[in-house]
């Protein structure tokens, strides 16, 4: 996708153990030991006013607050291509036992990535919004934001799956570019949605984040020898 | 100012504090010698560190513009991220260029540590079969040492960085002084007793300079996971916090930042190094500090154009480059070959949340090989990175709770990924570039290098291989990809100043010291005769401390 890396948060591991190596507050102990200790000394730096050189995260800001912000306003979005995100977002990643993208404020991030990317890619995206409106209007004669649940529903499960070109392609269709008008916008939008939830903070915990620094190593395999020949 | 650290005469110059440099001041300085450790970049705290923050709390959540603005080409580092792009080197202002069909990536940090504090940390050794390689299959030329000659330091480097891993006895990656391993996946061991036994060939647990258990006062990893922004217990090796810090606390060693040396400046009349001239990162001052002898450490492109920018009329051509190789056999590792599948039968759920085991598995080389014998292909051969982990399924089909469900059940998935030898050619090379400068006035580089058939032979045998091995130990969906990625892309890059016995072939002697001029060691990765495929950085710093001790013993005899 040009403008726009493939996005998964980077996520690898199992989390078997239950019995912490360090505890927080040990780790935060460390932390300061290690940084007492680590006092370079009489170091001499020829700079006298150079910047500091940090990025926003390594200055410890929160980046997330704008998102939340009681004022928050589009950046690049319109009022109905919002509107029209926010009930996207909520069918591909509803609120169930746990909460949905509209309660992530997918739309904000979204906004905010788009009103930084470039031309061809806003248009691509705002394109593919626009089509779904569309579509909705050859089926319905209404916009989507429209339309009731079950109808928005089924509207966007048409798109939903992967078409088989041929049972030999090296590629996998999930990933790759369909050719389908409705596949190709569908996907780009599921793309960046569910990026926009899994990154979130409810995303992270819908993935198991606790927000805990260690549960102590990490175990491997504990299965007898040869169990997995 | 009766203590300037600029108006004294040290005993030693270290240009560059990251993995090499570091190495260089702890060695020089606790050998007794006054050293003056210049480093090109502003220091580093462990304030700084971001490893435990999570991704949303980054405005951009990792698409922060600015990278792409100022780091067209560090972007290109998986590692150059939102969290720290800070440390990698501004590109519009560290230009250099390449011949437009010859592009070359050039990955690097400019600041306390460099590279180190970044790196992958695979830490292997090379053995015979990579030191007299030209022997065996009659390319190029062996070189001057052999294993036995940096046995010794690689158990010095090792015993000191701590590398936790696995003894296998497999002659092609000789076994050290390891911490215990990190453990495997089911999968990994599913692939790792498939492979011994179908193919014969060895699965290890990545040897990684990452502490299982506590070591020279620093404490273990506690699988947080992204070390490449840091590592407040420094359970990972960096220079900062280990060997620089060592050299500092000697009391002998002067740690100037900011310095941006430009070059050697040379005593014609005794053809001796007397120094460098550097310029201020800041104010861009040009500055001079004096010392009897010179080490580059720069990492292997930066020391040779720290070279190349010292011509003297004596040496029109750059120091010490009266062989005419400084600045060729510019090699890299070749990556692009692979393979992927998933595990359908494995269980094992992913999770946001750690333990996140911060490694992976490496395949050691089976192609011309002592036991394997000639491969008819190509030369020389290639090593895997990899993994097997249960992962998060985020293309997973579908919508609503289906998709929910789908993406947390996850995946179990297995991936190869190859590391090849890059040979060693003369027009794989790096020159001044006459109409390019950085923003501090230096003359830039000029960087000119391809993979040729060799290598994409072997990426096209490595994906290949990768795809039959997952098969064999039963993966399904398995997709490889082929090809070679630009130069520079493993960031691995070695040579350009040769050692070898014969001052006319090489630009260093054996222990790395200019043929040339004999206060001027080059104790980085230039010194590579030939690129092996095994992670270089655990050999430069064992070239690294043999070159220093080698030195510090010369300054005893008062040869210096
Ligand atoms: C993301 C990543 C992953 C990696 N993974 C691995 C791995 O798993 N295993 C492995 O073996 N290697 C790995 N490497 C490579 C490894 O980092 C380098 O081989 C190693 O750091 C080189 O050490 P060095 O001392 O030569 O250079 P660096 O560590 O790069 O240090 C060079 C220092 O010199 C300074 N400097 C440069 N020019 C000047 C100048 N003109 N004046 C003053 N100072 C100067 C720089 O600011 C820097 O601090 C990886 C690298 C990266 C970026
Ligand atoms: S995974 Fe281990 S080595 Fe890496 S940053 Fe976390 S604690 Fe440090």
């Amino acid at each position: 996708m040009e403008g726009f890396d493939r996005v998964v948060p980077h996520q690898e591991g199992q989390s078997r153990s239950s019995t912490s190596l360090l505890n927080r507050r040990e780790l935060i102990r460390a932390a300061l030991f290690a940084s007492v200790a680590t006092v370079l000394g009489p170091t001499f730096s020829v700079a006298q006013a150079v910047s500091s050189g940090l990025t926003a995260a390594a200055r410890g800001e929160d980046g997330s607050a704008v998102l939340s912000d009681p004022n928050w306003k589009p950046a690049f979005l319109n009022e109905h291509q919002n509107a029209t995100l926010i009930m996207v977002s909520d069918v591909i990643i509803p609120a169930t036992e746990t909460p949905g993208a509209k309660a992530a404020l997918v739309n904000r991030y979204l906004d905010l990535l788009l009103s930084v990317q470039p031309a061809g890619f806003q248009q691509r995206f705002s394109g593919a919004l626009a089509f779904i409106d569309d579509e909705s209007q050859k089926e319905f004669k209404s916009d989507f934001v429209q339309l009731t649940p079950e109808n928005q529903v089924w509207l966007l499960n048409q798109w939903a799956f992967a078409r088989e070109n041929s049972r030999w392609t090296e590629r996998d269709d999930r990933h790759g570019e369909p050719g389908d008008p409705g596949q190709r916008n569908f996907q780009l939008l599921k793309t960046l949605i569910a990026t926009g939830y899994y990154e979130s903070e409810m995303g992270q915990k819908e993935l198991g984040w606790d927000g805990e620094m260690t549960h102590g190593p990490y175990l491997g395999c504990e299965h007898a020898t040869g169990t997995h020949t | 100012m009766a203590n300037d650290p600029l108006q004294q005469i040290y005993d030693v110059i270290v240009v560059g504090s990251g993995a090499t440099g570091g190495w260089a001041a702890k060695r020089l300085s606790e050998a007794g010698l006054k050293v003056a450790l210049l480093e090109a970049g502003r220091t580093v705290t462990p304030r700084e560190f971001t490893e435990h923050m999570p991704v949303f709390q980054l405005k951009y959540r990792g698409r922060d513009p600015e990278i792409a603005k100022t780091r067209p080409i560090q972007q290109q580092c998986y590692a150059c991220m939102e969290y720290n792009y800070e440390w990698f080197v501004n590109d519009l202002e560290n230009p250099y260029s390449t011949p437009t069909d010859r592009p070359f990536t050039w990955q690097r940090l400019r600041v306390l540590g460099g590279r180190s504090l970044v790196w992958g940390r695979h830490s292997y050794r090379l053995s015979d079969v990579d030191f007299k390689a030209a022997s065996r299959d009659g390319f190029d030329v062996d070189w001057p040492i052999s294993y036995a000659d940096l046995a010794p330091y690689y158990d010095i480097v090792e015993r000191y960085v701590g590398i936790s891993g696995a003894a296998e006895k497999n002659p092609m990656l000789p076994d050290g002084q390891f911490l215990p391993p990190m453990k495997m996946s089911c999968g990994e061991v599913r692939l790792r007793d498939s492979m011994q036994k179908k193919f014969g060939r060895t699965l290890t647990m990545g040897r990684v300079a990452i502490l299982t258990q506590p070591h020279n006062g620093r404490a273990p990893c506690h699988y947080c996971g992204p070390c490449e922004r840091g590592c407040f217990t420094f359970s990972y090796f960096s220079s900062p916090f280990t060997t620089v810090k060592d050299a500092v606390k000697t009391g002998n060693c002067t740690l100037i930042t900011d310095a941006i040396v430009s070059h050697v400046d040379m005593d014609t009349a005794s053809n001796k190094a007397s120094g460098v001239t550097f310029v201020t990162r800041a104010t861009k001052e040009t500055k001079q500090v004096r010392g009897k002898a010179v080490v580059l450490c720069a990492q292997a492109l930066e020391s040779t154009r720290i070279l190349l920018n010292s011509s003297t009329r004596e040496y029109p051509k750059g120091l010490g480059n009266s062989s005419g190789m400084l600045g060729h056999h510019l090699m890299d590792h070749v990556v692009g070959g692979g393979a992927s599948g998933t595990f359908e039968d494995l269980q094992g759920k992913p999770s946001a949340s750690p333990p996140h085991r911060p490694t992976g598995i490496y395949a050691v080389r089976f192609r011309n090989t002592p036991a394997t014998g000639k491969y008819p292909h190509f030369i020389r051969g290639y090593g895997y990175q990899g993994s097997s982990m249960p992962s998060f399924d985020f293309g997973a089909p579908g919508i609503g709770a289906t998709y929910k469900r789908a993406v947390k059940q996850g995946t179990y998935d297995v991936s190869l990924g190859a590391f090849g030898e890059s040979l060693a050619r003369f027009d794989n090379f790096c020159e001044i570039d006459p109409y390019l400068k950085d923003a501090w006035g230096i003359p830039a580089l000029r960087i000119s290098m391809a993979h040729g058939a060799n290598e994409k032979a072997m990426m096209q045998d490595a994906a290949v291989s990768a795809a039959e091995m997952l098969e064999a130990a039963g993966a399904k969906n398995i997709r490889i990809t082929t090809g070679t990625e630009m130069p520079g892309m493993a960031i691995h890059e070695v040579g350009t100043a040769r050692m070898g016995t014969d001052p006319k072939k090489s630009v260093l002697n054996p222990f790395s010291q200019s043929h040339d001029v004999s206060n001027v060691v080059v104790a980085d990765g230039s010194c590579f005769v030939s690129s092996a495929c095994q992670n270089p950085t655990l050999t430069m710093m064992a070239l690294a401390v043999r070159a220093c001790d080698h030195l510090a013993e010369r300054f005893r005899r008062n040869e210096v």
